[in-house]
């Protein structure tokens, strides 16, 4: 993320409607191709209207970036929209501003695609047309999604050219995977995701056919990996891993890692070894299920589930608690009787469950005193660097996930960051970062006489 | 429910309620007050019963705006006569003094719906009356009552956006008897069919709408509608638009509306309060924007197979009014939307009727469907309207305004500049100062008017008659061809 831009992005939705008169293949590739090259002159026309969505701003950006409000010319620059923008006062977004610098350096603007039909292009007479032909009739909308980052300075006319023409070349990209699925007359409706690839790269945005599941695609993959020059052991591109907009909300009510909005500790000489990606922090009493007292090692083995759905591993939902004891059932490892108790489980389960459920293999760590895990600093954070996931800590009668060390090579001091599942309130992340549910703790955080055992689940080397 | 009379002199009729519900328990609701234009008061005193052609009653429409408040009546209009061809011997005429059979319930509803296509937003059929002997006017109530639901059912048919729960639902009656000259006013609740008369204020008023805000903008459509492989032309054609209209009428209704190129809260007022009565009367240039809905529920395109498509394609000029006192952003959006969908489907539905369509065996015919003119009442500001095709001229056009709507209209005064005559490259591409009925307002300098365009400039008044007389010729040579 370039700071100092702004991201534009623009969502919408194009009607594709297309005749195909008969069924022979290189006719329908012919008709399709014509469909999508007409829908490119129609956003190039008078009539395509941008709204700035929560503002009372629109845009004309085949009339040389007209606009209104009035006081919006052409040349303005486009960092003049934001006064325009209604802000909602959500705490989060409070908060957020408050301790985290980082996010608020990208700026999102969200645009609609509209169209105006006060502005005919034709000013003929009305007039009916009947055509008698027999055809298949190929109707659907298409989901258009155009990101652009253009330094706050830009003008709105620099803007609109640029998505216009994003919007263009989405949609010839669109019609060659279109094209690409084809079987017969039915056309799987192309659809954009946006990933934010490792430097120099940056956001991209890339089109899949609707319905067909990931597994399928790996030679799309393949080849965007090698266009990109991105290594073939991480899953980049698979559809979990859209990037998350800054300003875009989590339906499902979880938070995504309240860590962020952590100062780090204050250690001289230390380096931060944090986990990588998104992960959602489940704990007690969430999603109607009353596990205090005995669901701790439960809460954070879902936290590294949703760890391995949200980078693209795994298309599981996160396991319930029943759904970790059947596994364990499955593999043998407990009687029947297990399902629907108490019990606790320790970081042995947590790696067969892993296993069973995500094919994800585990190392154990294990160390004899609390005490020893001040000297762990090296592996821990060589575990976050090669890693990156979130390791699931058992021992004394606690669990915890450890989401990463602040170390110091020189004098081995270390502090971990730790999320605790033991939290029984709701999502409010003030109050779980204030009161350090999730929070930097130090070496005396463990009980120095009791043995503990760490889970380090591996990432499967895959695209 | 005592009626206080006051004549104020011969020729007018004043009518007012004074409900003695003031001290019942029973909350009567105060009745509707309509506001109506003095014209009226006394186009109703020229009518007379029977009438010279021995029809033992008068029967007609008003036309006008209805709010929540209150309703204001512009124009009434007597049931024109039915050409019968001399069903109407004298004997059944004797009969006809004694009682009100003979009303032509179906033909009167048949002038409502036809006069509603001629209306633009914001104007409605609001009522009927009915002009009597005193012999008949015990009838009258029931025949009245009759005629309302009537009309309103008729004119419904075939709507294509349904009723909001913020219209009006209240349709006046009025029966004026030929001797006492006293009127009757009462409202009905058309959506209950139970519904009891209730009383309603009468009163008269100079200069009701001299000064109403009128809206307008021009659409440009370009609609595709397959037709289902089960569906046959011309049996199914009106189905196959109906359908495919209601789609675009769905997107139309959720669209945004900017007046002057802003888009503004629900109820703010688009008029800067006026106090003077002497308002100018302005015009709001409205533009439209809509959205494409997404849908997120398939993975692949539907198919359809097909054994036919409409095209349904051209430019539409819309027109509303509003009250002035207070009209609101959300009352305005309404209005001018509702008239874009109901211009679109009455064409559609004049076509239809026509029943132009020749069947098509194979290949495509393309056809121009009527267009739309305006005409300025005298006495009226707003302008009403109505289709002309392609073989018409402007006589035909000024015939059926005198039928209709019982005013002589000179051919000049019919605007047709307002869409264009021809289809396609060959049309007209025409874009002209709004009609007559406007008084010059400044020029609003539009954000989204570039001056460089490539597009049309305004024409002025001077051409704009010019192409009056063209336009006659052009619509032969469109024959000819």
């Amino acid at each position: 993320m370039i700071s100092g831009n702004i991201l534009f992005r623009l969502k919408g939705s194009l009607e594709f409607k297309c005749q195909l008169d008969t069924s022979n293949e290189p006719h329908i590739q012919k008709a399709i191709s014509q469909t999508f090259e007409d829908l490119c002159s129609k956003v190039k026309s008078e009539s395509l209207v941008f709204s700035v969505c929560n503002s009372p701003v629109f845009i004309w950006p085949n009339k040389a970036g007209r606009a209104t409000p009035e006081c919006l010319s052409q040349n303005s620059p486009c960092k003049d929209l934001q006064q325009f923008i209604r802000t909602d006062d959500q705490e989060i977004l409070k908060s957020s501003k408050k301790k985290d610098k980082r996010n608020s350096s990208s700026v999102v603007i969200n645009l609609s695609l509209m169209s105006e039909v006060t502005e005919p292009g034709d000013l003929s007479a009305l007039t009916l047309l009947t055509g008698i032909s027999k055809h298949h009739f190929l109707y659907t909308s298409l989901p258009m999604d155009c990101v652009v980052s253009l330094p706050t300075s830009a003008s709105l006319l620099v803007v609109c050219d640029a998505l216009v023409e994003a919007l263009c070349s989405q949609l010839n990209e669109m019609k060659k995977v279109a094209l690409q699925h084809m079987k017969g007359t039915a056309m799987l409706i192309p659809q954009p995701f946006h990933f934010f690839l490792p430097d120099p790269v940056g956001l991209v945005t890339v089109i899949y056919p609707a319905g067909v599941p990931d597994s399928q695609l790996e030679t799309q993959r393949k080849e965007l990996h090698s266009q990109f020059q991105l290594p073939d052991n991480r899953p980049y591109l698979r559809r979990a891993n859209i990037f998350h907009f800054p300003d875009e909300s989590y339906k499902d009510g979880y938070l995504r890692n309240p860590h962020v909005h952590l100062k780090p500790p204050a250690l001289e000489n230390s380096k931060l070894y944090l986990v990588q990606g998104v992960y959602s922090y489940h704990h007690y009493m969430q999603d109607r299920v009353d596990d205090n007292g005995w669901g701790c090692a439960y809460r954070s083995l879902q936290t590294i589930c949703s760890w391995f759905q949200q980078q693209g591993y795994s298309e599981l939902p996160v396991p319930t608690h029943k759904e970790i004891q059947q596994s364990l059932v499955d593999v043998g490892d407990k009687q029947r009787s297990f399902v629907g108790s108490r019990q606790w489980i320790g970081s042995i389960e947590v790696s067969a469950v892993l296993d069973q459920l995500l094919g994800v293999t585990s190392k154990i760590m294990f160390v004899s005193q609390g005490s020893e895990l001040a000297s762990k600093g090296r592996e821990l954070a060589n575990h976050f660097v090669s890693e990156g996931t979130p390791i699931m800590i058992g021992g004394g009668v606690l669990a915890h996930t450890i989401l990463g060390v602040a170390w110091s090579e020189t004098t081995g001091e270390i502090r971990y960051l730790i999320l605790d599942p033991h939290y029984t309130g709701a999502e409010d992340l003030q109050i779980i970062t204030d009161k350090g549910w999730c929070g930097w703790k130090g070496p005396k955080f463990w009980d120095q006489n009791a043995y503990y055992n760490l889970c380090l689940p591996q990432r499967p080397k895959t695209i | 429910m005592p009626i206080c009379l006051q004549l104020i002199h011969s020729h007018s009729i004043q009518v007012t309620h004074q409900g003695s519900s003031w001290n019942n328990h029973s909350s009567v609701r105060m009745g509707r007050g309509y506001i109506v234009e003095n014209m009226v008061e006394k186009y109703l005193s020229n009518l007379q019963a029977p009438d010279s052609t021995g029809a033992s009653c008068v029967t007609g429409l008003f036309i006008g705006q209805s709010t929540s408040q209150r309703d204001f009546v512009v124009l009434a209009v007597k049931t024109p006569q039915r050409n019968t061809d001399g069903q109407r011997s004298s004997s059944i005429s004797r009969r006809a003094w004694t009682s009100l059979d003979q009303l032509d319930v179906e033909w009167v509803t048949e002038h409502a719906r036809q006069v509603s296509r001629m209306l633009p937003g914001g104007l409605s059929v609001l009522g009927v009356f009915l002009v009597t002997l005193p012999e008949l006017s015990k009838e009258a109530q029931n025949a009245l009552r009759e005629l309302i639901f009537a009309v309103d059912k008729h004119i419904s048919k075939g709507r294509l956006l349904s009723l909001t729960k913020e219209d009006v639902t209240e349709k006046v009656t009025l029966h004026i008897c030929t001797k006492t000259r006293k009127a009757v006013c009462r409202t009905f609740d058309i959506q209950d069919p139970k519904s009891s008369a209730k009383p309603a204020d009468w009163k008269y008023q100079l200069g009701v709408c001299t000064s109403w805000p009128a809206l307008t903008c021009s659409v440009g459509l370009d609609l595709l509608i397959p037709m289902l492989e089960m569906h046959v032309l011309p049996q199914d054609m009106e189905k196959c638009i109906k359908e495919g209209l209601q789609v675009w009428a769905k997107q139309i209704e959720v669209g945004l509306c900017l007046i002057n190129g802003k888009t503004l809260s629900d109820e703010t007022e688009i008029v800067a309060g006026q106090k003077n009565a002497k308002a100018v009367q302005q015009t709001f240039q409205v533009q439209i924007l809509t959205e494409h809905p997404m849908s997120t529920e398939r993975s692949t395109a539907s198919v359809k197979i097909c054994s036919g498509f409409l095209i349904l394609k051209g430019m539409v000029h819309c027109r509303a009014y509003l009250q002035n006192n207070k009209p609101r952003f959300k009352h305005a959006a309404e209005v001018i939307k509702r008239d874009l969908i109901n211009t679109v489907s009455s064409r559609v539905e004049m076509f239809l009727e026509d029943n132009l369509m020749e069947g098509v065996d194979k290949g495509s015919v393309e056809q121009v469907l009527p267009r739309r003119v305006f005409v300025s009442l005298p006495g009226t500001t707003p302008c009403l309207c109505d289709y002309m095709f392609p073989d018409e001229c402007l006589s035909d056009v000024s015939d059926r305004l005198k039928e209709m709507l019982d005013c002589v209209i000179p051919d000049e005064s019919i605007d047709i500049s307002q869409e264009a005559i021809t289809a396609g490259h060959t049309g007209l591409k025409l874009k002209t100062t709004p009609t007559v009925d406007t008084l010059p307002v400044k020029p609003f300098d539009h954000p989204n008017k570039a001056p460089d365009s490539l597009k049309n400039d305004y024409v002025g008044v001077a051409v704009a008659a010019a192409i009056v007389l063209l336009a006659t010729g052009i619509s032969l040579l469109y024959l000819s061809i």
